[in-house]
């Protein structure tokens, strides 16, 4: 989660629009969930891939690694749609017969697990594309300025600050209780974590109150204002997003498959 | 010096709900743009009387008063006073709320009201200032603690007040960046802000306070310029304060007549001039 942050900041399409970028990823994730031509996924998969890699400058290694983290929960889901019991006589490929019913694999189970497998695949794609080349910062940008509640978009951006406080808090919480053996045995461990669970609590309950101290020292009263950096627009960008997505469209829909 | 303070404690007390009487009756005045520093260990009651100069604490006995008024506890008035009295938090950690430096030091004066191009001129001098503009995008959670720390200042210094009260702006710097920032600090008193910073470093306020009040168990027990602070041993003894190491020098100097001036060095190099003989070094370099 960290390193996705510091991508965000640090990747070569960090000075692209952010609305271009959010708009070019959510179009994409619509073309994909609204297509049922399995070519569309597999583009859109290679396509952000692609962008994310050689033009925001990802490194391949750690962009697999991403991939890999929804796949469990894919596999779990693929495997139920993959996988069917009946007891009709249907033709299995691969088929263990228990009493009257058949557990196995069918034909077309297995093109309907494939075409669910990429198609979330592709919108995974798109969205790590998002975050690996946008910063919430600017996330936030393009949200408010599609007029949603402000206090929406002062709590995501507050809850985005605190994650980080919190995760700091703990770790130096974790490193005090390492270094005076509290993770030495199972039984210390988890009287520690249950330490640390509490703590931190407390600590975040007392950081708020400061941080409402802090705020009030500036004159907050109730709206966290702040600037935003004018940028515009590149109607070549626009252009090849809107190319591309035609394209995608196109593809997704065509009668012949 | 005192008979035009810039805000002043009259008999403040306060207590916290745990029962901790954090302030007893403290009366003290800030002198008008000067620097002044406040001495004294740990839960002494600086914290707490530097909240009570903005408003953020409302004193259970006594008052405070501001540029010659009361202090009033309604909104419009705090939110005046906090215009006028700005201060920067010990931990920068809960200070910056924002995600980027920009947006960062930008909270306080877009909460004046000020016109877009003002706060634009503003964020961008205040970070000017405190040489932060190159982290102007950078997240406040990817910044080191001495950018932290300075991004704090920025914030506070965008608004422009007229008193700049920051707590321990020196803690947990390392010798450099504490010299920049007490170096701003001269900066912005140069152009008439008052600034007032508490510290446990006898040096740091020997050298470049104004005036130094020293507070024990929530109470004032001392104050006075630099030289007249550090004279009064029984006091220094009685905060558990050190002399400040360029007066002990300079006395055992002088205990041992080696000392050519009769006034309390400064600095390093008053030190240095005030010490008697040849200077051999020059000597030495042309034979």
């Amino acid at each position: 989660m960290l390193s996705i942050d510091r991508y965000a900041y640090s990747n070569k399409l960090r000075h692209v629009h952010p609305a271009e970028k959010c708009g070019f990823a959510l179009i994409t994730v619509a073309v994909c969930l609204a297509s049922s031509n399995r070519l569309t996924f597999i583009l859109v998969i290679l396509l952000m891939a692609g962008l994310a890699v050689f033009r925001a400058g990802i490194p391949l290694p750690f962009y697999l690694k991403l991939m890999c983290v929804p796949m469990s929960f894919l596999a779990v889901g693929v495997l139920t749609v993959a996988i069917s019991i009946t007891g009709e006589n249907h033709p299995f490929l691969w088929g263990l017969k228990i009493g009257g019913y058949t557990l196995g694999v069918t034909g077309p189970g297995l093109q309907a697990a494939a075409d669910l497998f990429l198609k979330s695949l592709g919108a995974v794609s798109c969205l790590y594309f998002l975050s690996l080349t946008t910063p919430v910062v600017e996330i936030l940008a393009v949200i408010k300025k599609l007029r949603l509640p402000p206090l929406f978009i002062e709590l995501m951006s507050l809850v985005y600050r605190f994650i980080f406080v919190l995760l700091e808090t703990a770790q130096k919480i974790q490193v005090a209780q390492s270094s005076r053996w509290g993770y030495a045995s199972l039984k210390t461990s988890f009287h520690s974590l249950g330490q640390l669970g509490a703590n931190l609590f407390v600590k975040s309950y007392h950081h708020s109150q400061m941080i409402h101290a802090a705020l009030s020292a500036r004159c907050y009263s109730g709206d966290l204002n702040v600037l935003e950096e004018p940028r515009p627009l590149s109607k070549r960008n626009l252009g090849m997003i809107a190319a591309a997505d035609l394209v995608l469209l196109a593809v997704g829909i065509w009668p012949g498959k | 010096m005192k008979d035009d303070p810039i805000l002043e404690a009259r008999e403040v007390s306060f207590g916290y709900p745990d029962g901790t009487e954090a302030l007893r009756k403290v009366s003290l005045s800030i002198p008008r743009g000067k620097k002044t520093a406040f001495l004294g260990p740990n839960g002494a009651g600086k914290t707490t009387l530097f909240l009570h100069f903005n408003g953020i604490l409302r004193p259970a006995g006594g008052k405070v008063c501001f540029d010659g008024r009361d202090v009033r506890y309604d909104h419009r008035s705090l939110l005046d006073l906090r215009k006028n009295v700005g201060i920067v938090f010990q931990d920068p950690d809960t200070q910056l709320f924002s995600a980027s430096v920009l947006q960062e030091v930008s909270f306080g004066p877009l909460n004046l009201g000020l016109p877009r191009e003002e706060v634009w001129k503003r964020v961008n001098g205040a970070m000017a200032a405190t040489g932060t503009v190159h982290l102007k995008d950078r997240p406040t959670h990817f910044l080191s603690y001495g950018q932290k720390k300075r991004v704090a200042i920025a914030d506070i210094l965008a608004m422009r007040p007229r008193v700049l009260i920051c707590d321990e702006p020196t803690a947990w710097l390392d010798a450099r960046h504490a010299d920049q920032i007490m170096d701003l600090f001269d900066k912005f008193n140069g152009e008439g802000m008052t600034v007032v910073f508490s510290t446990h470093d006898v040096n740091l306020a020997y050298s470049r306070a104004d005036y130094i009040y020293i507070m024990k168990n929530g109470a004032v027990i001392g104050e006075g310029l630099p030289e007249q602070v550090f004279k009064d041993l029984g006091l220094l003894q009685q905060a558990g304060l050190e002399r400040p190491w360029l007066v002990d020098v300079y006395e055992e100097l002088k205990r041992k007549g080696l000392a050519v001036k009769n006034s309390w060095p400064k600095t390093k190099e008053e030190l240095f001039s005030s010490i008697a003989g040849k200077d051999f070094s020059l000597s030495r370099a042309r034979p």
